[in-house]
């Protein structure tokens, strides 16, 4: 009885349904879209960030100079990079850097600064880089090197000419692999793999400081700081300030703003659809009064209209869900180019959202009880 | 009578439209609200991407290769080329002048170090000297002065104690040199000039921790590194903090082989070639280049935060309008029987729809206002607690909205009415 009953509300006005149905379906695609992007956003949001590439380093200690000591810049040991292995799985990117201004042996006798890395992790660590017209170098290759646009302007050099180093009594011959358009000082180096540089200045095994890219929060960042001091206590873990600070509070706006505007979006919608269910209960005053005409008692009849309402919000919530994924799915894909996927949870939430805001609309029913069937059925 | 005929409906039965107006109301507020801070958050979240400093980096044309490590020139003062000081306020003169939030000149003298206090005996180090402006006043040519300096250019620069006054014979000491060499605020430093004889005394006035090369160098006012260096007027690298606007297809193509109609389009678009193209203009050989790292990042986040927004603005319009119109179709079908009475009284189809459709307007436009009014206080308080900065009400957004509102009011009481106005009165009136 009270099935049939139910079935026969929800068919009763084809159209009457469909209305409600879509502006419950489209609430809830919206507001389920938006909690499933408030879970990727900040993934995707802290990756975008890590095209400012290095935003922590290690570098030696410094430690107080002695009577008339010199500037010699301190050093450490490459071996620390196997200890940054335990990172590598959570795409921390890194390398090491040793810097030294050397001699090229032409006709112009230019000094130039040469940055020893690993070339292979060049483009990871610094993104914005265009390496224009060249090939890639892997990290063993100790003859070819990249050069900055500045360097093959003023010393014409193309791709595959030679460079002849010297930096004392020490000399190297290189040839050009590349060039680079850094949009920086990097405009203006020489880049070669780690060994070479240690070769000239006989600093082997060692390098000035090993830059790293650190995706995350700012909390992530810091975690990560402290747990990489605690495994190299003798050597400063500092993040770039430049980068970590305006980055961490540029994050936290965006965030911010999505979520509120989020929120806002959710908080209006559910009225919206709060309003839609509260004029479709209206409606039904009639059907209550005639009910109660019958001697149905005013828990049964409001049952049934409960019973109805929930429906449209399962079904509503449910159908909305799933619009509202293949919604967020498709966002990701648009704005970051990266797919963000449906998270489970959201339903529930989704749900539960829809079948609150259908029992609250449906609420002013209750207060029909208080009125007598008779001036209900005439209309008044 | 038609007027008198809604006015009625109004004062009679204010709950039955009370339930639309609020959905309209709300629906309104949501775009208003969204839309108004998808506009201004562009603006807005690029002036906070200047947090991450200068963005264009001007140097002279025929330089010498500058021997540069991590931001500190090594160069002797005799090599290369140099800008002058005196075409600075020029920068104020460029189409796009109020765009350029600041800059600040540099100029690096290798320096050695010969004596000061807690110094041990016989100390002599050698550093690097940089010149730059803290916060100084350029007047530009319409009369107005203009602040600027380090502290627009480089804000994540920290310091300890105070910064150098311009002018004054004061310096600030990088935060690893200072422990190196147990320099300490109030400490008389003598530098001297590498392969010259006079020195200068500085007073320390603050150790700067910036995470760069600076750290181990020493800051003072430009001016007085001139003098040291012998170089009146004149500075090695202009950093530049300018407003600008995404990177598009459009601003990447050339601009010399634009059309002139294109050229204009691109030229008073604040992009960052445009911005360059200008200063190169203003400031004789010189070449502007974008610090790419900061600028593409920038660019880039930019565009997608702000395309994020519109995709989630749109699809919160969608919604909004979907609940109106199932809002305003319900109360219509609510109306039935008072349609069919007013069909047996003899009143045309054409009257009766258009009563229930004026009553449908006016709500919409008394609704929307409504929810202009609430949607420009929200999206204001948005912007405040967000950006700290108000967005103002557009008022250019109000139309809009209006005819928005009425549109979706329109559309949705159009199938309820018609189908009402098909129907033959008698069964409508007898309840069925």
């Amino acid at each position: 009885m009270f099935k049939r009953l139910l079935w026969h509300l929800l068919c009763g006005n084809k159209i009457r349904l469909m209305v409600a149905l879509l502006a419950l379906i489209s609430g809830a695609a919206v507001i389920s879209a938006l909690m499933n992007l408030e879970f990727g956003v900040n993934r995707e949001l802290a990756q975008e960030f890590r095209s400012l590439g290095a935003n922590m380093v290690i570098s030696a200690l410094s430690e107080p100079a002695d009577a008339g000591g010199t500037a010699a810049p301190l050093l450490i040991d490459v071996s620390v990079m196997q200890s940054l292995q335990v990172l590598q799985s959570s795409s921390v990117q890194a390398a090491p850097f040793l810097y030294l201004a050397a001699r090229v042996n032409s006709t112009s006798n230019q000094n130039v600064v040469i940055a020893g890395t690993w070339l292979d992790r060049a483009t990871q660590l610094f993104p914005w880089w265009q390496v224009t017209r060249g090939q890639s170098v892997s990290r063993a290759d100790l003859t070819r090197c990249w050069i900055g646009r500045n360097v093959s302007r003023s010393l014409h050099l193309v791709v595959g000419s030679k460079l002849p180093i010297q930096y004392g009594t020490r000399t190297v011959d290189l040839t050009v692999a590349a060039i680079v358009d850094a949009g920086g000082p990097a405009d203006n180096q020489v880049f070669v793999n780690l060994p070479v540089a240690q070769d000239l200045t006989g600093a082997d095994g060692k390098a000035q400081f090993i830059e790293l890219s650190v995706p995350g929060s700012t909390e992530d960042i810091r975690a990560v700081q402290n747990h990489l001091q605690s495994l190299l206590p003798g050597l400063s873990v500092k993040p770039i300030p430049q980068i970590t600070e305006a980055e961490g509070s540029l994050l936290r706006r965006i965030r911010f703003l999505i979520l509120s505007t989020g929120i806002l979006i959710l908080v209006l919608t559910a009225l919206c659809i709060l309003a839609t269910m509260t004029a479709l209960a209206m409606e039904r005053r009639k059907d209550v009064g005639l009910m109660k005409a019958l001697g149905g008692s005013m828990r049964k009849v409001l049952r049934i209209f409960f019973a109805e309402v929930g429906v449209l919000a399962l079904v509503g919530g449910i159908l909305g869900y799933g619009l509202g994924m293949i919604l967020s799915f498709w966002m990701g894909q648009r704005v970051f180019g990266a797919s963000i996927m449906p998270r489970w949870e959201v339903l529930p939430a989704t749900v539960a959202l829809m079948l609150l805001v259908t029992f609250a609309g449906a609420l002013p029913l209750r207060f029909l009880g208080n009125i007598r069937p008779a001036v209900i059925l005439r209309g008044d | 009578m038609f007027i008198r005929l809604v006015k009625e409906s109004f004062l009679r039965n204010p709950r039955r439209k009370l339930l639309t107006g609020i959905a309209i109301v709300l629906g309104m507020t949501v775009a208003t609200a969204t839309f108004t801070v998808a506009v201004d958050v562009g603006d807005q979240l690029a002036r906070e991407f200047r947090s991450f400093g200068a963005n264009l980096l001007v140097t002279p044309r025929a330089d010498t290769l500058p021997v540069e490590i991590g931001g500190v020139d090594y160069r002797p003062v005799s090599e290369g080329a140099y800008l002058s000081e005196a075409d600075l306020p020029k920068l104020k003169t460029i189409f796009w002048r109020h765009n350029i939030l600041g800059f600040s000149p540099f100029l690096d003298v290798p320096v050695g170090v010969t004596d000061y206090q807690h110094a041990p005996s016989g100390t002599n180090f050698s550093a690097t000297l940089i010149g730059t402006w803290y916060k100084h006043p350029v007047s530009v040519e319409d009369g107005s002065t203009f602040i600027t300096g380090a502290s627009f250019t480089h804000p994540w620069w920290k310091i300890r104690g105070r910064w150098f006054a311009d002018d004054s014979a004061e310096c600030i000491v990088g935060a690893s040199l200072a422990e190196k060499y147990g320099v300490r605020i109030g400490d008389l430093l003598k530098l001297s000039r590498q392969g010259s004889s006079d020195t200068k005394e500085f007073t320390v006035a603050g150790i700067v921790s910036t995470g760069d090369s600076e750290d181990d160098a020493i800051l003072c006012p430009l001016s007085v590194a001139q003098d040291l260096a012998g170089k009146h007027g004149e500075f090695r690298s202009l950093f530049l903090s300018a407003l600008t606007k995404p990177e598009d297809a459009f601003s990447r193509r050339n601009p010399n082989t634009m059309s002139p109609a294109d050229f204009d389009r691109w030229y008073c678009t604040p992009y960052i070639s445009s911005i360059s193209r200008q200063i190169e203009e203003v400031f004789p050989d010189t070449q502007v280049r974008p610090i790419r790292r900061i600028a593409d990042t920038e660019g880039r986040v930019l565009s997608h935060v702000s395309l994020l927004l519109w995709i989630v603005t749109i699809a919160a319009l969608i919604a909004a309008a979907l609940a109106v119109a199932a809002t305003s179709a319900t109360t219509a079908m609510e109306r039935r029987s008072e349609m069919g009475l007013m069909k047996a009284l003899g009143a045309s189809n054409v009257l009766v729809g258009s009563l229930f459709l004026a009553e449908q307007i006016l709500l919409g436009v008394v609704g929307g206002c409504i929810g202009f009014a609430i949607g420009a206080g929200l999206a204001r308080e948005l912007g405040e607690t967000v950006f700290g900065f108000a967005t103002s009400p557009r008022l250019s957004v109000l139309p809009v909205i209006l005819a928005g509102a009425m549109l979706i009011v329109i559309i949705g009481s159009w199938i309820p009415l018609y189908r009402a106005a098909h129907l033959s009165p008698a069964p409508i009136l007898r309840g069925e």
